[in-house]
C-alpha cells in the first residue's frame, strides 16, 4: 500500500502545508512584542485645574506664563456690568528645570501679594497601572505686600510670609476624564486673632472631562478640615478648558477671587446659593 | 526512479525550509519625521522602528514603528500630536507591510542600490497602499535599508484644525533608516 504513495505527491502536499502555514501568518506578528509600560501624558491641560495646581509642568527648559483675572461679584449686577468693572490680576511665570521640577514666581493685586514657588512630579501614572495615580508636590510661599497698617509698630518680615504645601495625587481614568485629590497644608506665620490656629487643612477634590481634543469642562472643591468661621465658605469653582495651539484659556465661576493657594484655599467668601461668585479666566502661553 | 523522486523530496523540503528561515530584522530602526512650514519647522524621531525582511522569493517587508515613541524637542509639541492629532493611545503603531518589487534583481554584492516596496501603509488607524521608493545595501551580513516618503495628513484623517495650519504642513516627509539583522 505505502509504494503507491508516490514520493512526488508526498512532497507536494508537505511543500504545499509548510506554504500554506507561512502564508496564514503576518510578518508583522513576528514583530509584536510586549507593549511597554509609558508613563501617562496630558492628564490635565495645564498647570492648572482652575485655581489649584494640577499634576503638569512645563516640561524642561520651557517658560510658562499665565495671566489671569477674577472680576467683581457677579450679583453686584447690571451697574458694575455683573462685576467686570473691577477685575483683581494675577501674572505668573513658571519655568521648567526639568521634565519633572518647576520653579515660578507670581504677582497677585489681591493683598499685593508675592509668590515663589517649587513643583515636581514624584511619580508618574503608568499606563500599564504598575504606578497607578500621579503624584505631584507642590510647595509656595506667598508674601503679602500690603503697607504695614501701623508702621509705628515693631514689625517683621517674617510676618507677611504664609506657606502652603500640597500633595496632588491624580489620575488619567481614560483619554477623556482625569480626577485629583489634594491635601494641603496652610500655615501662616501670622495669624489675625491669637487663638485661631497657624496651621490649616484642606482636602481639594477637582477634574477634567474633555468633550472635544480641544475643549474640557473642569470643577474643583476645596473642604475645609478645620472647619469654617462665620465669614469663610468652600471654594467650588466650575470651568472650561480651550486649547488653540500654544495657548490655554481657561474660563471660570468660582466663589473665590484670591488666586494664590492661601486666598482660594482659606479666604474664600463668596456663596453660590447667593449669587456671591467671579467670573474669571487664565490665559497661558508657553516659551521655548 | 525512486532516488530520482527522493531526491526532489528532500530539495523540496529543504527549499521550503530555507524559505522560513531567512529572515532579517531589526529592532531598533530609526525614524525622523519634519513638518516645515514658513512659521514653524517641527520634528521628531524614534529609535524604535521594528522591520522584517524576509529574504524568499518575494522579498517580503514590514516594519512597524510606536507612535508613542516620538520624541519632540518641546514638550507641548509632543503632547498635541499623541492627544490630538495622532490619537496615540488609540492608535499606537503605524505599519507598514508589503514586498519589496525588484528583490530579486538586487546584488548582494552591488552597494547601495534602489529598491521600490509596495504594501499598505497604515498611521493613525487609516491604512492606505503605497508605492515608496527608498535603497538598500548588504553589509557585513545585514541587509541596511533607507527610505524617504511622504505623509498626507488627511489622507490619514488627522484633523488639524484651522488655527494651526499655518503651522503644521499638509505633507510630512518621513526618513527611515535600519540594519537588519538576519534573525
Amino acid at each position: 500500500m505505502v509504494r503507491f504513495i508516490s514520493p512526488f505527491w508526498l512532497a507536494i502536499v508537505l511543500f504545499g502545508l509548510q506554504s500554506y502555514s507561512s502564508l496564514g501568518q503576518s510578518l508583522l506578528d513576528a514583530l509584536d512584542t510586549e507593549p511597554t509600560a509609558h508613563p501617562v501624558t496630558a492628564t490635565f491641560k495645564d498647570t492648572r485645574v482652575i485655581n489649584m495646581q494640577s499634576n503638569e509642568t512645563p516640561g524642561a527648559g520651557v517658560l510658562h506664563f499665565v495671566i489671569a483675572h477674577r472680576f467683581g461679584r457677579i450679583n453686584e449686577g447690571a451697574y458694575s456690568l455683573w462685576g467686570l468693572d473691577n477685575a483683581s490680576m494675577r501674572m505668573g511665570f513658571d519655568y521648567g528645570l526639568t521634565d519633572r521640577w518647576t520653579l515660578g514666581v507670581g504677582r497677585s493685586t489681591f493683598q499685593k501679594t508675592y509668590e515663589a514657588s517649587i513643583k515636581g512630579k514624584l511619580f508618574l501614572q503608568k499606563s500599564d497601572n504598575s504606578v497607578p495615580v500621579s503624584v505631584t508636590y507642590y510647595g509656595v510661599i506667598m508674601a503679602n505686600g500690603l503697607r504695614w497698617q501701623e508702621p509705628d509698630r515693631e514689625n517683621l518680615f517674617s510676618s507677611r510670609l504664609s506657606y502652603v504645601n500640597q500633595l496632588i495625587v491624580t489620575r488619567k481614568i481614560n483619554d477623556r476624564t482625569s480626577l485629583a485629590v489634594v491635601p494641603s497644608l496652610i500655615h501662616r506665620n501670622l495669624v489675625d486673632i491669637t487663638s485661631k490656629s497657624h496651621d490649616q487643612w484642606t482636602l481639594g477634590l477637582g477634574g477634567r472631562h474633555k468633550l472635544t481634543h480641544r475643549v474640557s469642562i473642569n470643577s474643583e472643591y476645596h473642604f475645609l478640615v478645620n472647619g469654617l468661621d462665620e465669614a469663610t465658605t468652600n471654594s467650588l469653582s466650575l470651568g472650561v478648558d480651550i486649547e488653540t495651539g500654544g495657548h490655554v484659556f481657561q474660563l471660570h465661576i468660582t466663589n473665590s477671587q484670591g488666586m494664590f493657594e492661601r486666598a482660594f484655599l482659606t479666604e474664600t467668601t463668596g456663596r453660590w446659593l447667593d449669587g456671591d461668585l467671579f467670573f474669571g479666566f487664565n490665559l497661558s502661553r508657553v516659551f521655548s | 526512479m525512486k532516488n530520482t523522486l527522493t531526491f526532489l523530496v528532500l530539495l523540496l523540503c529543504s527549499a521550503a525550509s530555507t524559505l522560513e528561515a531567512q529572515q532579517f530584522i531589526s529592532r531598533a530602526g530609526h525614524v525622523r519625521f519634519f513638518s516645515s512650514t514658513p512659521l514653524e519647522d517641527i520634528e521628531a524621531e524614534t529609535v524604535q522602528m521594528s522591520a522584517i525582511l524576509d529574504a524568499g522569493k518575494n522579498g517580503d517587508f514590514a516594519f512597524q514603528i510606536p507612535i508613542l515613541t516620538f520624541h519632540f524637542d518641546k514638550a507641548l509639541m509632543e503632547e498635541h500630536f499623541n492627544e490630538s492629532y495622532l490619537e496615540s493611545e488609540k492608535h499606537p503603531r503605524a505599519t507598514f507591510e508589503g514586498a519589496i518589487l525588484n528583490w530579486e534583481e538586487l546584488n548582494p554584492t552591488g552597494g547601495w542600490q534602489d529598491v521600490v516596496a509596495s504594501g499598505n501603509l497604515n498611521v493613525h488607524g487609516v491604512s492606505l497602499t503605497r508605492t515608496i521608493q527608498g535603497q538598500m545595501q548588504f553589509n557585513a551580513g545585514s541587509w541596511e535599508i533607507r527610505a524617504q516618503f511622504d505623509v498626507l495628513t488627511a489622507d490619514h484623517e488627522i484633523r488639524i484644525p484651522k488655527m494651526v495650519r499655518n503651522q503644521i504642513a499638509e505633507s510630512i516627509t518621513v526618513y527611515v533608516d535600519a540594519v537588519l539583522t538576519p534573525r
